[in-house]
């Protein structure tokens, strides 16, 4: 018990990474978006539509072609205050990663190709079984207050990311059980067992944003107000819920293609501006010159603004939907599960929560433009099919045998819950009306806050529950506490113990081969869809969108020259942004 | 328009004052009052100001605009000409076995007045059973805290001491307590999100804003020389009580209930917003504000017909209950 408990602790911020926004957003990239359109009407109770034929949206990343310009600011709507600027301890959302990139480098990052290159790293290499891992930082790199970045710092920052409650999850999620300094920039990662994904891990805040440990030990409640990082910014003034300034990093480490210092604006303001279209409006109005959004009705709206402003649209790795929490009746009967996700009628769902054109349909926790996608696990994912679902309820309501302890013929009772946001409450009526049209089951619809509607899932206080799937890091981070047992893993939310699952997840984390982990994520993807654990709506996309003149948001690059991810939930890496003579 | 309690002899009653009791005081028997010339509801509606009787007619159209949409589902079962509120017109249709041909955020028309809302259900027929809704949680709330407040505030504002001074300090205590938080830990204690359950809850935290309104009455009225002189020929509290002071009270109570009532539909409206109210896919107006709200850029309309119904019944519950407030700030003695 005592080791669930800590494990609860560590699926907390988890859970919140798998929830976040409840609404919004992403797979691939893209610039400037072309809408497509989804049939919904039919005259069968089966959706025949071929899924491959839905209209894609154009998510490619491209290269800035315009010759940027050092100078200029910009002004950032975000939808919330950022909940902390400390990589170690807060847990981070979209708004919190546009600032805290600005302050901080990531020692990996993730390219275009879905991949990982070296950033603040020179170089990282795991040994045979990927229990090791060693890195070499690149020189003459320092913090925003002059002290030099060397293996003893990340050595030092060990502890801190140990105790932190962002660093702790990641530390447990990766593995990851000491720090050594083997020379002056370089490190040792040693990791309980194999992990070829941990480079995944020093990619993202918690372990992968470098910090001054001295600076945070001193203060460390301060340092979300005044962090010191190795970024392309340093903190000017921080006005939480009102304004955070950044300025330029006069000797920050990189240059350009041409040589060219790093970075080009001179500043950023960012504003917490929480309301969808009062952000959209500001910008529209030119009180700000960019925003983010990870609501497709928002990205809908800007859509029909048109007029002047710059729309950049992204799909990653994150799909909307939901689970069924497979240890109580009648959940814990596959035929339930698939009888309820055979009546759930995807494509009127993306058009409930208003991302018709804008939201791609999912059957994986992979985007179609992710190189982890398969056709195999589509193939597997359920089509609408009221007849065929009604007759795998009707066969359980049948069954002497059923789980809920019921009698047979009597209806099966269904609760549906989703945050009460509208455009999910919108989404869960499309749902409740075909599942109450079989004149089967009884269907509840509740709501409760964000935070308590997570806290059920992680206190198994949940049913047929809305849920986020899918991350824009490596499929490991998510996948392998999603399948471990439910006994020791609270973020296998749907408590489906599967050890074939699990060998699965062992096995891909103990190669470093592509195709091979791909066809095992495949396999645990496929399998997720035939027992029926999981449903999904869409891709949920994000927005960045900016005035004309503001560039270079996309396409980002690697000191390596490898093109960047775009832009994953929304968070802007701005070392390369620049605002156009033009 | 004064009267007093004497000025219409014809019409003067005399009744035991204990209906029959044999203890000594019964053996006094007393005139109950003159009351005054009842009049007909079409009087009151005369001498209603314009606006007053615009409002009455709004609510009476609401009354019976709730009182047709249920009619339609309840006894006729959907065969009166009003659209299912709950069908999505665009989705696939259980019944038929096929998929709507009908459009999210249509613009008014013929077949839908107020066009249709984001899943492309009829937002007429919504707002009607809106309406329902509303006058029930209205209804009950209201009543709730009329019988309850009213009262226990006509009780110890007549008896006064000990009981006064110990109720008043709880209801002040409630009184003190932010009436939303109350309100939204008391909904999250039920666990079904039924409408009466809603009303109930509602109408519980309405009794001490009831009981001090009808405390302060009571007081005011306990101290009218009618009072006094039914204490002085020796008549038992309960009947003075009974006789006098509550239905003396109780005029201006339902006065302070049309305005309470209108305070109770948009907290009403308030929880549906925050999805606490009664459950999906029943409509309400203040559910139908917040699911409109996302498309508040493509269909303005979606919000505004709710929130208009929500203005204008709240705008007439007030003006209607400041008319009767007016009306029954006389009162005479019945004894």
């Amino acid at each position: 018990m005592r080791q669930r408990r800590v494990v609860t602790a560590l699926a907390i911020p988890l859970a919140f990474a798998f929830v976040a926004a409840s609404c919004g957003s992403d797979s691939s990239s893209s610039n400037v978006t072309t809408a497509g359109t989804t049939a919904t009407e039919g005259t069968t109770s089966t959706d025949t539509t071929p899924r491959e034929t839905v209209p894609d949206v154009d998510t490619s990343v491209v290269a800035q072609t315009e010759k940027p310009v050092m100078g200029g600011s910009v002004t950032m709507g975000l939808e919330a205050e950022a909940t902390g600027l400390r990589p170690w301890e807060d847990s981070c959302s979209s708004p919190c990663y546009n600032i805290m990139r600005t302050i901080y480098d990531t020692l990996m990052e993730e390219q275009g190709s879905g991949g990982y290159g070296p950033y603040l790293a020179e170089d990282l290499t795991p040994n045979a079984d990927f229990t090791v891992w060693t890195m070499t930082l690149r020189p003459d790199i320092s913090f925003h207050n002059g002290t030099p970045l060397t293996a003893q710092t990340i050595v030092d920052m060990f502890p801190l990311q140990q105790a932190g409650a962002a660093g702790a999850s990641a530390i447990s999620s990766s593995k990851l059980t000491g720090v050594t300094a083997t020379g002056d920039l370089t490190v040792d990662y040693t990791l309980s067992g194999p992990n070829s994904a941990f480079a995944a891990f020093l990619a993202g805040a918690p372990l992968g944003m470098p910090f001054d440990p001295a600076a945070a030990t001193a203060d460390s409640a301060g340092y979300s107000t005044n962090p010191i990082g190795t970024g392309p910014f340093t903190i000017k003034s921080r006005d939480i819920d009102n304004e955070t300034v950044v300025v330029r990093n006069p000797n920050y480490w990189r240059t350009d293609a041409d040589g060219t210092q790093l970075p080009y604006l001179d500043s950023i303001s960012f504003r917490p501006i929480p309301d969808e279209g009062t952000r959209l409006d500001a910008l529209l109005s030119g009180t700000v010159t960019a925003m983010q959004s990870l609501r497709q009705g928002t990205i809908r709206d800007a859509r029909a603004a048109g007029g002047n402003i710059n729309l950049i649209e992204f799909q990653g790795n994150n799909t909307g939907g939901g689970m069924y929490n497979t240890a109580i009746a009648p959940y814990n009967d596959q035929r339930v599960r698939m009888g309820l996700n055979k009546m759930n009628d995807q494509k009127r769902v993306i058009e409930a929560l208003g991302g018709t054109g804008i939201s791609l349909p999912s059957t994986q926790w992979f985007s179609t433009d992710s190189p982890w996608w398969t056709q195999e696990a589509a193939d597997s994912y359920p089509a609408f099919d009221f007849d065929g679902g009604k007759a795998l309820i009707q066969e359980y309501v049948d069954d002497p045998a059923r789980t809920d302890g019921k009698a047979p013929g009597e209806k099966i009772d269904v609760e549906l819950s989703c945050p009460p946001d509208p455009t999910l409450i919108a989404a869960m009526q499309v749902i409740e009306q075909v599942w109450t049209g079989t004149g089967l089951i009884n269907v509840k619809l509740t709501q409760y806050d964000q935070a308590t509607h997570i806290n059920n899932a992680v206190s198994d206080k949940h049913f047929a529950h809305c849920w986020r799937w899918g991350g824009q890091g490596d499929p490991a981070a998510q996948i392998d506490p999603f399948v471990a047992d439910p006994a020791v893993s609270v973020a296998n939310f749907p408590n489906y113990n599967d050890p074939e699952m699990q060998q699965w997840a062992a096995e891909a984390d103990a190669t470093d081969d592509f195709e091979t982990r791909k066809a095992l994520y495949s396999k645990i993807m496929t399998k997720i869809n035939e027992q029926a654990i999981l449903w999904y709506s869409g891709s949920t996309a994000v927005m960045v969108a900016t005035e004309p003149d503001v560039k270079g948001i996309i396409s980002w690059d690697l000191p390596s020259g490898e093109i960047g991810v775009g832009i994953p939930d929304a968070a802007v890496r701005w070392q390369e942004v620049f605002v156009s003579a033009g | 328009m004064a009267t007093t309690e004497f000025d219409d002899a014809q019409n003067a009653e005399i009744v035991s004052l204990t209906g029959g009791d044999t203890t000594p005081q019964d053996e006094f028997v007393v005139p109950q009052g003159v009351k005054p010339p009842r009049k007909s509801v079409w009087a009151v509606f005369k001498e209603m100001p314009i606006l007053v009787k615009l409002s009455t007619i709004w609510l009476v159209v609401l009354l019976l605009s709730a009182l047709y949409a249920q009619l339609d589902v309840r006894v006729f079962h959907g065969s009166l000409p009003l659209a299912d509120p709950n069908l999505q017109l665009n989705g696939f249709n259980p019944k038929t076995g096929e998929f709507g041909t009908g459009a999210v955020l249509e613009s008014p028309s013929w077949q839908h007045p107020l066009g249709t809302d984001a899943l492309a259900r009829d937002t007429f027929s919504r707002a009607l059973h809106g309406t329902y809704v509303s006058v029930i949680v209205a209804v009950v709330s209201v009543t709730c805290g009329v019988v309850v407040g009213g009262l226990l505030g006509s009780l110890v504002g007549f008896v006064r001491g000990k009981t006064e001074t110990g109720l008043m300090a709880m209801i002040d205590v409630l009184l003190a307590f932010p009436a939303l938080v109350l309100l939204l830990a008391l909904i999250s204690i039920f666990e079904v999100r039924d409408l009466f359950v809603i009303s109930f809850v509602i109408g519980l935290l309405s009794i001490p804003a009831y009981t001090r309104v009808s405390r302060a009455n009571s007081l005011a009225i306990s101290n009218r020389e009618f009072v006094t002189a039914a204490e002085a020929i020796g008549t038992k509290k309960w009947t003075i009580l009974r006789r006098e002071i509550i239905p003396n009270v109780l005029p201006t109570l339902l006065a302070y209930a049309m305005v309470a009532a209108a305070a109770v539909i948009v907290v009403e409206g308030t929880l549906s917003f925050l999805g606490l109210s009664v459950q999906l896919p029943t409509a309400t107006w203040g559910n139908m504000i917040n699911q409109a709200r996302r498309d508040i850029k493509v269909d303005f309309g979606q919000v505004l017909y709710p929130a208009l119904l929500l203005t204008f019944t709240v705008l007439a519950l007030n003006q209607v209950g400041d008319f009767f407030q007016r009306r029954s700030s006389h009162r005479a003695s019945s004894l």
